[in-house]
């Protein structure tokens, strides 16, 4: 993973381009939350027999997006807390879910095919909307709304989350398929479509795929993290945060989503998801249905315990908690990171040969790159703000960070919204450099999230006050 | 490694809560972390972490001044271990006893602090001014604001000044005359105390060292910034690992030897000298760089540097006193934070105009 300057971090454990199919679970155990999803409204009754496809349960927060069944089986709603389990699965045949139609269509799905606003329902009620956030804020988006600008990436960098070569690899018919249905709902607006800056073969043969289509807007863009961030891409090119004409992104997963739920009328339930880091012994991809039991997966592939297994990258993403069991509908990548349980004796003082750094004190400096086995250690004990600046070197949002710490550490929020908290793309790499160990990715999560809560407060007083008027 | 744990783990108790020294608990957690990296973990994303902490950028420091103790041990004699020892022992124990005041962790940068200020002093300093001066720099310079990390004054520099004009007689007569030949001063406890005027009060006179005796560091002058070899030796690495700031050293060597240049007519001859001379180098590589008291921005850290580069060749060549490097750093200390905020406003500024 590159970043601004040419500092390389490379994390050892990538997974390889291979996909491969896991044996078929024995049952299904789908958590009811997710990143961003609290599917609080249950639409099944226990003991009830589901088809794939069927409703389980709708997040009423979120646009009433359906928790779909990957398989056929029998529902268990008190089994486990938090999740939705399936069992006694009927045998499934996945050649058959993956070909083309077998007898009759849903009818919803025939009327998309002429319809636009048939076609976003069908991509909610068949899993895909799922796939769409805001790209500024990450948020699910309204299905009815109408984006000011629309992304779609096939870069994935940070480590590790499913790569997008290895998932496009063969399958890029489909890809252009699901752009074609995308752009047709979208009435002619153009689609930015982002690809490395490389002349690799593969790029070129993305450009190939893409070149007959004039609303196709390609964006080559450096592979260099955080370039895989939605909002990084929407501020390169360009396209504000507006809350009435959102900027849609959208991952190569969520394309090859859009081509199933439009083309065949079938429901989004398996994920290609990258299982890597340096605890798995075998890190490739896996295709694998949502609710499969995460136990399940590392069984195979994990060497190392305790590990700590993240949903999505080491960077992003958040360590799933002991309650998770199975796969959620939004999980990308499993990392898994072995626990710090070691300490060293004068760990601080050793030349630091095996050990790259941002900065410049560790005799690693003068090796080529190598592929480096990191754990959870935290390096070192929290310590107040040095003022090295090396956070400010990184961030690519071009804040601050240490600036925007000192403000939230005196409690100054007003300070704190001058120094542009907002702009956080929440990269993580300010909390990776800095030496005090101090948490700011968190801490300007946070802070962000108090400043919008203030707001909307204020809007609301404010609101009443005009009632009272 | 498994006996340093073991002894540790055996210890640990005694320091708990409940347990008969759990007032010395910073001291104990110190020792802890001094010989085993800490079992800490990450509790949110990022989950992995760079390995470079603040004890690493402390102990960079402290082996980047190596050269310039052992010069001064080489041309002042043993007796500069001993000033090391009682600057170590009364920061320390001060450092040690705010720790337990404000119930935090004993911090790492105390260990520069003490193994700067003995290179700034005299060499033949009474010990127990040694001590006095440390006290006073650690207690006035950092404690009372807060501990390192929150302190608006180099520590070393405070202790110093507080000793410049508490007793003048006693600073000024313990400039000595270094040692010579193989083995220097190294098998000497003590200089006898004749005291010599140093390389700048001299030049006022007329008299300039020669430049090859200001390399080497065989001339009077503060223990560590006699040799200038030494000093670069050691302050080209900081440098060069990015633990001192290259805009900090570039820009008040750069406004320092300017100034001179147009103050002297132009004589390079001149200014050379008054480069290696005093302790400008050390100041400039050791002192000014130290990252808590000076501006964070980089606009800061070249304005900072300009400030005190110019204010260093003011005071040498038109005030009465010899040397002007230790009251420049102060005045840029005291400017860093205005600069931040200058310069932070001005980047601000320019975040208000870009859209989310």
């Amino acid at each position: 993973m590159k970043l601004r300057g040419g500092h390389n971090i490379r994390l050892a454990g990538r997974p390889s381009s291979e996909i491969r199919d896991l044996p078929a679970p024995s049952r299904l155990l789908i958590p009811l939350r997710s990143r961003r999803f609290h599917m609080t409204e249950i639409r099944v009754d226990d003991g009830r027999k589901v088809a794939a496809g069927d409703v389980l349960a709708s997040d009423p927060e979120n646009f009433r997006i359906p928790l779909l069944a990957p398989r056929a089986g029998t529902v268990r709603l008190e089994a486990l807390e938090g999740h939705v389990v399936i069992e006694r699965l009927e045998p499934f045949d996945v050649e058959h879910f993956d070909g083309s139609p077998a007898g009759g269509m849903p009818s919803h799905v025939e009327a998309a095919r002429s319809d636009p606003t048939a076609k976003r329902r069908a991509l909610v009620e068949l899993g895909a909307w799922q796939f769409f956030s805001d790209a500024h804020s990450g948020a699910v988006l309204d299905p009815s709304s109408v984006p000011s600008g629309v992304i779609v990436s096939t870069i994935h960098l940070e480590p590790f989350v499913a790569r997008g070569d290895v998932q496009l690899h063969g399958r890029l018919d489909e890809f252009a398929r699901g752009l074609e249905h995308l752009q047709n709902f979208l009435e002619y607006q153009p689609i930015r479509l982002v690809v490395p800056d490389l002349a690799t073969p593969f790029a070129k043969e993305i450009r190939e795929a893409v070149a007959g289509y004039a609303f196709v807007q390609l964006v080559a863009v450096p592979l260099r993290y955080p370039f895989d961030h939605a909002s990084v891409l929407a501020r390169h090119l360009g396209l504000p945060h507006d809350l009435e004409h959102p900027v849609w992104a959208i991952p190569t997963a969520g394309i090859f989503a859009v081509d199933r739920a439009l083309t065949f009328g079938r429901p989004v339930t398996e994920r290609v998801v990258s299982l890597g880091g340096p605890a798995v012994d075998e890190p490739v991809h896996v295709r694998i249905p949502v609710g499969y039991p995460i136990d399940d997966v590392l069984a195979n592939h994990v060497c190392r315990e305790p590990a700590r297994v993240v949903s999505g990258g080491v960077f992003s993403g958040d360590a799933m908690g002991e309650d998770r069991k199975g796969l959620d509908t939004e999980t990308a990548g499993l990392t898994v990171l072995a626990e710090n349980r070691s300490r060293h004796l004068f760990g601080f003082a050793r030349p630091g040969w095996s050990r790259r750094s941002y900065g410049r004190t560790f005799l690693s400096g003068i090796r080529p790159t190598f592929a480096e086995s990191m754990n959870t250690a935290l390096q070192g004990e929290l310590r107040p703000c040095i003022a090295c600046g090396q956070c400010v070197d990184v961030c690519p949002a071009g804040i601050m960070p240490n600036v925007i710490h000192k403000y939230l550490y005196a409690d100054e929020i007003e300070n704190t919204i001058d120094a542009r908290v907002d702009l956080c793309f929440e990269c993580g790499l300010c909390s990776y450099v800095c030496p005090s160990k101090i948490d700011l990715r968190q801490q300007f999560i946070d802070a962000k999230r108090a400043i919008q809560e203030e707001l909307e407060a204020i809007a609301e007083a404010e609101a009443a006050l005009e009632v009272e008027a | 490694m498994r006996l340093v744990a073991n002894m540790l783990d055996r210890a640990r108790p005694l320091f708990e809560e409940g347990g008969r020294f759990n007032l010395l608990k910073p001291v104990f957690d110190a020792g802890d972390a001094l010989f085993l990296s800490p079992l800490a973990r990450t509790s949110v994303a990022p989950h992995v972490r760079d390995p470079l902490d603040v004890k690493r950028v402390m102990t960079t420091v402290i082996i980047a001044v190596i050269p310039c103790i052992l010069a001064s041990v080489y041309f002042f004699g043993l007796r500069m271990l001993a000033m090391f020892v009682v600057s170590y022992a009364v920061g320390l124990s001060i450092e040690v006893l705010s720790a337990i005041v404000r119930k935090e962790e004993i911090n790492e940068g105390f260990f520069v602090t003490g193994a700067l200020f003995p290179l700034i002093l005299p060499p033949a300093l009474p010990l127990w001014m040694v001590g006095v001066g440390v006290a006073f720099g650690v207690i006035v310079g950092k404690e009372i604001f807060g501990g390192t990390g929150r302190n608006v004054f180099n520590p070393a520099l405070v202790g110093r000044v507080f000793l410049a004009l508490a007793y003048p007689r006693a600073m000024s007569g313990a400039f000595v005359e270094p040692g010579s030949g193989p083995l220097g001063r190294v098998t000497q406890y003590a200089v006898d105390a004749v005291a010599t005027a140093t390389p700048l009060a001299a030049a006022k006179g007329g008299d300039f060292a020669p430049i090859p005796n200001l390399l080497i560091g065989n001339v009077t002058g503060s223990a560590g910034e006699v040799s200038s070899i030494a000093i670069l030796l050691g302050g080209i690495f900081l440098v060069a690992v990015g633990i001192a700031s290259w805009r900090t050293v570039f820009s008040m060597l750069g406004s320092f030897a300017i100034l001179s240049a147009v103050m002297h007519g132009g004589s390079l001859e001149i200014v050379g000298w008054h480069m290696l001379a005093g302790g400008l180098l050390f100041g400039a590589f050791f002192m000014a760089t130290d990252p808590v008291t000076s501006p964070m921005t980089n606009a800061g850290k070249w304005a900072y540097g300009i400030i005190i580069g110019v204010s260093a060749a003011l005071i040498r060549n038109l005030t009465g006193y010899v040397e002007g490097v230790m009251f420049s750093i102060l005045l840029g200390n005291i400017f860093a934070p205005v600069l931040d905020e200058a310069f932070i406003a001005a980047s601000l500024r320019r975040l208000r105009e870009q859209k989310a």
